[in-house]
């Protein structure tokens, strides 16, 4: 497949590549890695006149701790050096999992994070050439009226499969946006919509700078259930995070990938652990439940009905895992 | 559309290429610099056979990244890998062991061991499968491809060693 035909810029500063952005409104697409989007315009679903590369902006760049404890997470870090910084890896196992979950090392060593957080939700329709795609009605992303995923659905279903997502949201991490109007700040689990075209809330012209993750002493885990380890997208994730103690747990986050349109965070678990306490009749219980908390699950990959007995199985092993794990050394 | 002329420096080479921003580093690499070693397969970055090796040692998907952005940027293609006659260790290993049935996926392979390898010269397990996960083979699988590069550590580590084979003296 070939690409089709874009201007190109590099630009040297945040500001100048606002500016880009800001002058060509939707025309104009932000360039990470390219891991996904060189894709989405070989398959010719995206057709910007534009690209403007922002990976290695020095506003992007950079891993730190500020006096709070906070993490900033520059938006244009790769994620091969994401998934093995000492920053992470030691008080943020999950995140550190979630990281390295993602495509293959091949894809980590071009990938960035900002790029994972703003990938496009996918199906099996959308996911071919454009030749192929035309033997089919077009679906709601490619200007058609149905959705191949649920047909009787008013918008788009297709799937939310960012694996760094849910274990950022599980940490309660904040994204900081920048655009040529101005900064703000926001909740990551606010930032994605219930809709596989409208995903996110980004405006047009405006950029993920920076992931922060709250200082907090948390354990935390993510695990993925996949085709092939070390490639596929998952079939679903599972991220969790925990403070307090087994006996008494004082807040816990769970939160599922690749089930829906947006990452899910699970209610119900977390209340029975947060009632009963993390123990083996708590978890099973916890297991039990997370059925109910699913609701409509976009069975896209897999048979139907699979993805809820699978999430039964992976809020088994996440409970198990951050029931076993030891609370990251005090620095 | 306009065209901007690069600098590309393939295994040590300079290439003057005016390129389109949507052209590929694959396809600059295999169509105007004429070294087709490097492969082409699904080229959405799902199959590994157009690997290469960045300027910073790392396994690069060559049908994922634009050319325009290797201005200047030295790249490693299969072609680069030996030392003129003399095969590099993991291709020997390749030869030695019968990794290879078809070969289409042979160069991406060679170039995914030499980036784990040069970034780290003893991989476990874990590593080997975690780089190796990247780059497929459809005819033999990955068994005798992993043999390959585990002798391939071994024979670089025999080597790396001193002269007389004992490592550091005792004394
Ligand atoms: C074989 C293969 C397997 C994959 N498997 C997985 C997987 O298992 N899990 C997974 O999560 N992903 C997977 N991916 C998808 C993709 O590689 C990753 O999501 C990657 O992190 C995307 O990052 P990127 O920098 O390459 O993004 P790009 O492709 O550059 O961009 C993706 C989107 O983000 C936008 N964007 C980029 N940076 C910013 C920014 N700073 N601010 C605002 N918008 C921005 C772009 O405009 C584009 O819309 C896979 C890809 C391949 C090729
Ligand atoms: S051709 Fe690049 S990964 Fe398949
Ligand atoms: S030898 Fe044929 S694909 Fe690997």
């Amino acid at each position: 497949m070939q690409l089709p035909p874009f201007a190109y810029h590099r630009p040297a500063s945040l500001d100048e590549a606002l500016a880009r952005l800001s002058t060509a409104g939707d025309s104009v697409a932000a360039l990470g890695g390219g891991t996904d989007l060189l894709i989405n315009l070989k398959l010719r679903l995206e057709r910007p006149r534009a690209l403007v590369s922002v990976r290695d902006l020095p506003e992007l760049a950079g891993v730190s701790l500020d006096a709070s404890g906070t993490l900033r997470i520059g938006a244009g870090e790769r994620l091969t050096d994401l998934a093995a910084h000492p920053l992470i890896v030691v008080p943020y196992p999950g995140l550190a999992q979630a990281i390295r979950a993602v495509g293959s090392q091949h894809v980590r060593n071009m990938a960035t994070l900002g790029g994972n957080l703003c990938l496009p939700t996918r199906c099996w329709y959308t996911n071919q050439s454009e030749n192929w795609r035309g033997s089919q009605l077009p679906c709601w992303k490619t200007d058609g009226q149905v959705c191949h995923v649920i047909k009787t659905a008013p918008n788009c279903r297709a799937i939310h499969s960012a694996d760094s997502v849910p274990a950022l949201i599980s940490l309660g991490a904040r994204v900081l946006l920048r655009s040529s109007q101005g900064e703000r700040e926001l909740l990551l689990a606010d930032f994605y919509r219930d809709d596989g075209i409208e995903n996110n809330v980004l405006a047009p012209g405006e950029l993920i700078t920076a992931v922060l993750v709250p200082p907090a002493r948390v354990r935390s885990t993510f695990v993925k259930a996949a085709a092939r380890t070390g490639l596929d997208y998952g079939y679903a994730t599972l991220a969790g995070a925990l403070t307090g103690s087994n006996r008494v747990p004082k807040s816990l986050l769970l939160v599922a990938g690749s089930v829906g349109t947006m990452p899910l965070v699970l209610q119900k678990p977390a209340q029975i652990i947060l009632a009963e306490g993390l123990n083996e009749a708590g978890i099973e219980a916890a297991a039990d439940a997370v059925r109910d908390d699913l609701g409509e699950v976009t069975n896209l990959f897999t048979p139907p009905g699979y993805k809820k007995r699978l999430m039964r199985g992976l809020v088994r092993r996440v409970l198990h895992e951050l029931r076993r794990q030891k609370l990251p050394a005090a620095d | 559309m306009t065209r901007q002329l690069i600098t590309l420096i393939v295994n040590g080479d300079r290439y003057q290429v005016p390129v389109a921003p949507c052209e590929t580093l694959l396809d600059v690499i295999r169509d105007r610099v004429a070294l087709t070693g490097t492969k082409r397969g699904c080229t959405s970055g799902a199959c590994g056979v157009c690997t290469v090796q960045g300027d910073d040692g790392r396994a690069v998907l060559s049908c994922l990244a634009l050319a325009i952005e290797w201005d200047n940027r030295p790249v490693t293609t299969i072609e680069g890998v030996a030392g003129g006659d003399e095969l590099h260790p993991v291709q020997k290993a390749f030869l030695e062991y019968g990794a290879v049935q078809c070969g289409a996926c042979t160069p991406g392979l060679i170039m995914t061991a030499k980036a784990l390898l040069d970034e780290n010269p003893d991989p476990d397990e874990e590593a080997i499968n975690e780089a190796l996960a990247g780059a497929l083979c459809r005819c033999t699988g990955h068994i005798k491809v992993k043999i390959a590069v585990r002798e391939a550590i071994k024979a670089m580590a025999a080597d790396a060693a001193p002269e007389d084979g004992h490592g550091i003296q005792e004394g």
